[in-house]
This record gives C-alpha cells, structure tokens and sequence, in this order.
C-alpha cells in the first residue's frame, strides 16, 4: 500500500465515472431512437449531474447526509477493488465476495439515508429494492460458488484471466450456458432494468427510494448510480465474459453487454416485486442449481 | 480453573444476599464478579493442558474451552453493565444476580470440564439457573417452553453420557468418545443423542421453537447473554461430538455426500434449513427482540454448518461466527434493551425516530447489524467469507445456496427494526426520551468496537483458531500478517478497512465542497399533495415486506405441531393417570390387591 496505490485508485473511480455516464447518455440517445425520438445530446447526463450538485438543498438531519457519504464512500471504494482489464489499483482485494459484500455498505448506506429523510415512499421504495436484491442475488450466488468450485479462485481478476486466451469459447457464458444465462438476467435484477425495475417505481408511486432527495445530495445519488452500473456490469463481464486482455476491449465488451441489457429492457413490460421473486426462485434459481449439479457431481463443463 | 468457579459460585451467593439489602450494590456486584472471571479467564490463556479436580468433579484446560469461554465472559461482562438500571423492574432481584453469575460460573465449568459427568453437570446448572431468569421475565409460557426443549436436549445428552460410559469404562470426554469407534452402532447412537442436546440448545430446527419465545420475553437485560452467550453451550457440545467421535470411520457404512457421511450431512442440511427458517420468519416479526432471535436461529445454523465441516476454512469460520455473532447479537440487544428502557415497547410499530433522541445506540445498533448481515469490516464478514469460501471450495452447492440466502435475507430484516425503530418520524410522545446512560453506553461501545476490531483485525482471533485445529487434528487456517490465507485467495481486511475509509473521505469532501444544505423538519416532506400532520401516519413500519411475506405467510409452522403434540401426551397422561388415581375407593383397593398378588407370586416367578 503506497501513495502510488491511491492515485491509480483515484484515477480508476474518475475514469469509471466518466466512461459510465457517457455510455448512460448515448444509451438515453438509443432509448430515445427506439421510442421515435430524437433523445438528448449525449452528454445531457453530465449536465444533469453537475446542474444537481450546484443547487441548493435540503437536509432531514445528519443521517440524511451521513448515509449518502457512506453509500458513495461505499461505492467507491467497490469501484477502486473492480479489476479492469486485469488492472487493480490495489491488488489482492479483488476477492468476488468482497466486492459484493462491500457494495452492499453502498446499499446499506442509501437506504439509511432514504429511511432518515422521514418519508415512508422512501422507505417503501427501500423494502421493494431489498426484496429484489434477495431475488436476483441468490440465484447469482449459486452461480458464483460453482465459478469458484471449478476454477479454486475467488479473485475476479484471477477467474477473467482464466478465460482469456481461447477467444469466445474460453468464456464462462459458453462453457456454462445455464449460468450464464442466469448471470445476465441478474444483471437485469442488480440494475434495476425492466422487467426488475419497479422499486425504483418510475410509474407508480411518487418515485420509490429517491423520493425525498433533491439538489447536491440527489446529485451524488446519481453520481452513485452510475458508479454502482460500473460495479455490477464489470462483475458480469469479468466472471462471464472473459474481462478484457487490453483496455480497448475491456471498454468495447464493456459498451455492447450494457447497451444490451438497455435495449433488451425497452421491450419488456414489468415486474410487480412479488412476481419478480417468484420469478427468480423459479426459473433461474433452478437453472443455477441445475448448472451447479451438473458441473459438481457431474463434472460437466470444465 | 477451580478457582475462576469457585469464586464465582461465591460470588452467586454474595450478590444474592447484597442485593436483599442493596438492590443496586447487588447489581453493580455482578459486573465486578463477571470482570473478575473474565481477567482470570484470560491469564489462563498460557496454562493448557492443566488438570485440576474438585470432589467428583474434574476439569482440563484446552484451548477451545478457553476460546468458548472468553467468548461467553465477554457477553456475561458486557451486559451485566445494564442490571443495576433494571433492578426495580425485576420481580427477584436478588435471585435474578444470584442466578446470573451461577449460570456464568456454570458455562465456564462446563467449557473446562474432563469427563462427562462434570460436562452434564454444569451444562445443567447454566440451563437451570437460566430457566429462573426467563421466568422472571413477560410470559411464564416461554419460560415454560425453554425448559421443555431445554429438557429434551439434557435427557438426550445424559442418555448419551450414560452410554458411552457404559460402553467404554470410562467418562474421559477424549477417552470414552475415541473408544467408541470400535462398535459404530453404539457410537452412531451416543453421536446422535449427545448432538440432540447442542441442537436444542443452538436451536436448530426444528428445536428452534424456544428462541423467539424465551429471547422475546426474557428480561431484557439478560436476552444478549441468551442469544450471544448461552446458545453458544450447543455449539460447543457439537464441537465435541465432531472433534471426538470419529465421524467418518463410524459411519463408513453409509452414502457419502462429497465426502461427508449421510448422517453427518443431514445435520448440516439442518443447520441450513435453520439459516433459511430463520431468515424467513426473521423478516416476519413485529417484535425487535423476537426479530433478532430469529436471527440467532439463522446464525446458529451457519455456526452448525462450520463446525460439522471439520476442515481448514470452514470450521475456522465458524468458530470465529460464533464469537462475532456473540458480539454482535448482544450488542443489537442492548440497543433494543435501551430503548425499551426509555420507551416500554419493543414493538417496531409503536416506535420510531429514536435517532434523533439516541444517537450513539442508533451508531452501536448500525455496528452491530453490519456485523452480524456480514458486510466488511465488520467481524461478521470475515467468519461468513470463510464459510462460504469452505463451502463452495468442497462443492456443498445447497447449503451454500442457504447461506446465500441466510446472507442477503439478513439485510432485510437487520434493516427493518434499523428504519422503524431508529429512523423515521419521531412520534411526539417521545419527545422527551433521553440517550441511554453513561453505564449502557460504556458497555455498548465496548462491543462496537470489539466487532469493528475483530473485522480490521481477524488474525487476532485466527491465531488461537488455529490453535484449536491444531489440536484437534486439522489443518490450522493460515495468517500472515494482515493476511487472512484461504485455499481460494486471501483477503487483507485492514487495507479493505483503508481503501473503505479513503473512499468515505474522498466523498466527505466532495460533500463538504458542495453548497451547504438547509434543515428542514422532519414532517417538511413531499407527500404529492396529501396533508398529514400526524407523525405517526407518516412512519412506515407495519408490514414492511407485504409482498415478499405475502408469498409465504401461509406456510405451516412447527408451533402448532408442537402444541398437538404436547396436548396429545397430556390426554395420554390423564388417560393413565384415571387408571391409578380416582375418586372412587374401589378402584384404589383394586391396585391394592393387584400389588399385594404381585407381591405374593413375584417371588416365585
């Protein structure tokens, strides 16, 4: 751990932050085309952002604010453990559960600070996201532990390496179809994409966790949202997608799986939370278990 | 060791009569007598294999037995800080002192104890002078119940006792359990009927029934020491079992499931259906102490689920879940306790907004739930990271997919008493709450910082982990420095600790720099044009996961099956009962002349 360390962590959460949100505004400008519209310029997400940290605000006391320090000062310090590319600004801490567990300080963090606004929607929106967390995460989980069952490592960049080297069919998604199948539809779920994305609820209630907040600290919830995309998107594409030998190809895996799951969402209709669970502990949570008998008593597909 | 006891037998009898005279000197009597033991406890760390014997009674000192014990003095001391507040709300005060520091004299005997005698006991004595306690406390149901299954688990425990002793010669816990290999029935047997009495005690289902019972309405002084202590004894009787009886050479005769025999399986398929039973109901509850002794079902099952594993990672793992879970479990209820102290209720939809009247319960509650849903750097999350990394390093697919589930359900019911009760509106009845006492608060912070340490710190504890595997034959976990070793990557919890508060103080400034907020009430909040002003109407805290509950309320539980039963075996009994006991003299001169036949021609027979 030296100075070095720190900077090149500074510099992964800048970069991560800056590749995300402009991949979010070319996404809203490909949301808007498929819609038949002309959509906003492409960098109309920074422009949201910065507008929302230089206005005023409001606080509802010092958990309000504390709980957004801590989910961002969570979230960040995920993003800094993110390999990219076989990069890591800290090497070591890459383990799969840590950075799944250390997103979750982000989460607790969020919902601390939405329950202390005051506002039951708030809360309400926060009891919708934990549920779905708990739908799509097991299933995923499962999938992971058959990942580090075959490959006897739980580093992210260790189980990205390992598929390099033998093009496509070195890949996770191809050498286990079903976990990869379930992987990806979890990501759905961790984004909050549709058909998972009603406890962000855009149409039903005033506006689920998100309700109460407004100028900086609603900025830095969407600065949070998108360094949580990075997160999430980096986890699936490092564990199922073989990561990215060079930068370069990293960022170009990293553009088509999002806009994939942006484009995909367009078309579906949505989720109430209950079926969402059902959802998940039926179809994919049976595939996982089914991938996983397979792979381990089996020894099927390594 | 005997010393430890003996004074604090003594002091059992000491309080008792200081109490009768000075409720308070009483009270303040038992954190003396709990520090005593724990300072002595500790400098007995280098003495090892010392054997030491009093009457019948023979202790050893081993390095688990110091382990289990430190843990159990830490919570015993921790909360004895919060009796001298509750002595005028006890209906005994001087027997609920008294039967405090006996049940912590007799958890210590029994963590020590040679032989099984002395093991069964003292193992009595602590569920005993517990039983009182409970009594003491909201229902005489629930004391009633905890001594029932209590019961089931000491008569399965003496069977096993007897049987082993009978079987080898001798009551040597190392001895009698190491000679039984040779017949696998009797073993298999004494294996099942001793892991009975863990199993009740841990509450693992379906003996998990007495938990919310007796942790909801105990004392609240004494629910931490329940749940992060006494459920503790279990685990320790299920470390014998596995550490002394040869499991795998017993039962060679069976299926193994990847590597582990049927038997042996099928309990740790118990601890996991205890992880997602626990879970689910945990998110069930109304009651934050009934809550959070779910919680103790869940965590009791991944603690089973360590130990039955018998390995490098996994075991250690759950040894070490049961000194964090210890912590923070009784952390979370005293915070509870607190607020029942200022308030009266422990129900989540009579409360809310207590942040803004106790703030540093609300930062010792928010400590302990991180630890105990496993977030980093909390203790908790090392524990569950080596259980999950042993799991899915030996392929146990199911049972990890239960401790995933343990894992992420446990957000959402660690968040629901965290909203309801620390957040949220604050009703205007209590406005004029004020924070917990000097007392509470040393005691409360002593645990946060105990689970933030054991978090940053890991290998403190991993080192005397190691210890004990060592002893017992297993692989010990590896260390090295900050390093936490495990066969699929190792994980540096102080630079994750470092790189966590980095990040914070990046944010910190950014939120610094920005434009300064303006405070607003707590009412001033965007209701889309409905006007409340009510503070009650305006706090979500009923029916906080109506969807999710929705899906499985209607799932049978095992109370009721209980209940049947026990009304059946009551109808039995008054069926008997009416063939000896009657109202008519008939039928007493009829037993009267049956045994006199008896009598006759028993001796010809």
């Amino acid at each position: 751990m030296t100075l070095m360390n720190f900077i090149y962590g500074f510099l992964v959460l800048i970069g991560a932050f800056v590749f995300q949100t402009t991949l979010t505004g070319i996404n809203r400008k490909i949301t808007a085309r498929i819609q038949k519209r002309r959509g906003p310029k492409f960098y109309q997400q920074f422009i949201d952002i910065f507008k929302a940290l230089s206005k005023s605000s409001i606080t509802h006391g010092w958990v309000y604010d504390f709980g957004a320090i801590m989910a961002l000062g969570g979230i960040a310090a995920t993003v800094i453990f993110i390999p990219v590319a076989g990069f890591q600004a800290f090497p070591g801490l890459d383990n799969v559960f840590v950075i799944s567990y250390v997103l979750a300080v982000g989460m607790l963090g969020m919902a601390m600070s939405a329950a202390g606004s005051g506002n039951p929607w708030a809360s309400i929106g926060v009891s919708r996201a934990l549920t779905n967390m708990l739908a799509y995460d097991i299933p995923l989980m499962v999938v992971v532990f058959t990942l580090i069952f075959i490959n006897k490592s739980g580093s992210v960049a260790d189980l990205a390496l390992l598929q390099q080297g033998s093009g496509v069919f070195g890949w996770n998604f191809i050498k286990l179809p079903l976990g990869g199948i379930v992987a990806v539809v979890a990501l759905f779920g961790m984004l909050g994409k549709k058909p998972f994305d009603s406890f962000i609820a855009p149409a039903e209630i005033a506006s689920g966790p998100m309700v109460e907040y407004g100028g900086k600290q609603l900025g830095m919830m969407f600065i949070l949202h998108e360094l949580m995309t990075f997160i999430e998107v980096s986890l699936i594409l490092n564990m199922f997608f073989g990561g990215g030998e060079t930068l370069v190809i990293y960022l170009i895996k990293y553009a088509l799986l999002y806009t994939f799951t942006n484009i995909v969402s367009q078309v579906m209709p949505r989720f109430k939370i209950d079926q969402a669970v059902l959802f998940f502990f039926r179809v994919p949570l049976g595939m996982a278990l089914l991938q996983g008998i397979l792979v381990i008593f089996l020894g099927w597909g390594y | 060791m005997i010393t430890v006891i003996a004074l604090l037998v003594a002091s059992a009898l000491i309080s008792y009569l200081l109490t009768k005279k000075w409720p308070t000197a009483g009270a303040f009597f038992t954190i003396l007598a709990s520090l005593g033991a724990l300072v002595g406890l500790y400098l007995l760390k280098d003495s090892t294999g010392t054997i030491e014997t009093f009457g019948y009674l023979n202790f050893k000192m081993t390095t688990i037995g110091w382990y289990f014990a430190m843990v159990l003095g830490t919570v015993y001391f921790t909360s004895a800080f919060f009796n001298p507040d509750w002595m005028d709300q006890m209906l005994y005060p001087s027997a609920y002192n008294a039967f405090y520091v006996l049940s912590f004299a007799g958890t210590i005997g029994l963590f020590f104890a040679q032989d099984l005698i002395t093991l069964f006991v003292c193992f009595e004595t602590a569920v005993w002078s517990s039983t009182f306690i409970v009594l003491q406390g909201k229902s005489r149901r629930a004391a009633w119940i905890y001594f029932v299954v209590s019961s089931i688990g000491s008569m399965a425990t003496l069977f096993a006792v007897i049987l082993a002793g009978q079987t080898t010669g001798t009551f040597d816990i190392a001895a009698a359990f190491g000679l039984l290999a040779s017949d696998p029935l009797v073993a298999g047997v004494v294996f099942f009927t001793f892991v009975i009495g863990g199993l009740t005690k841990i509450g693992i289902f379906p003996f998990h029934i007495w938990l919310p019972l007796a942790h909801g309405s105990a004392p609240h002084t004494f629910s931490p020491v329940l749940s992060g202590g006494l459920v503790k004894l279990g685990a320790y009787l299920v470390f014998l079992a596995a550490a002394y009886i040869p499991m795998n050479s017993i039962f060679s005769n069976w299926i193994f499931v990847l590597n582990k025999p049927l038997p042996v399986y099928i309990l740790m398929a118990l601890g996991a259906v205890s992880i997602v039973v626990g879970t689910l109901r945990a998110i069930q509850q109304d009651d934050a102490k009934k809550l959070l002794a779910y919680s103790s079902v869940a965590n009791g099952g991944y603690i089973l689920i360590g130990i039955l594993m018998m390995d490098q990672m996994a075991f250690a793992g759950g040894l070490m879940h049961l000194l964090n879970h210890a912590v923070a479990s009784a952390a979370a209820f005293l915070a509870i306790a607190v607020v029942a102290k200022r308030t009266g209720t422990t129900k989540m939809t009579e409360l809310g907004g207590m942040i803004h009247r106790m703030p540093v319960t609300y930062i010792v509650y928010l400590i302990a739930i991180i630890s105990m849903a496993g977030i980093p750097p909390m203790g908790g999350f090392v524990s569950k990271w080596m259980i999950f990394q042993g799991l899915s390093d030996k392929g146990f697919i199911f049972l990890a997919m239960a401790s995933a589930f343990g894992s992420i359900g446990s957000y959402l019911y660690v968040f629901r008493p965290l909203s309801a009760v620390f957040l949220g509106q604050l009703s205007p009845r209590h406005e004029e709450l004020k924070e917990a006492n000097p007392l509470m608060l040393i005691s409360m912070v002593i645990l946060t910082l105990m689970s933030l340490g054991l978090g940053v710190f890991p290998n403190m504890v991993l080192t005397t982990i190691a210890k004990i595997q060592t002893s017992i034959g297993l692989t010990p976990i590896m260390t090295d420095g900050f390093k936490t070793m495990t066969a699929n990557g190792s994980v540096n919890m102080f630079e994750v600790f470092v790189v966590f508060g980095y990040g914070f103080v990046l944010m910190l400034i950014l939120f610094l720099v920005l434009p300064k907020s303006r405070r607003v009430g707590l009412m001033d909040t965007y209701t889309s044009a409905e006007f409340i002003y009510t503070p009650e109407l305006l706090h979500y805290s009923s029916n906080f996961y109506a969807p999710f509950e929705r899906l499985y309320a209607k799932w049978p539980s095992v109370l009721p099956w209980f209940t049947r039963a026990s009304t059946k075996l009551k109808e039995l009994g008054e069926w008997t009962e009416s063939f000896f006991f009657s109202q008519s003299p008939t039928r007493g001169v009829m037993w009267l002349v049956v045994i006199a036949i008896l009598a006759m021609v028993g001796g010809s027979l």
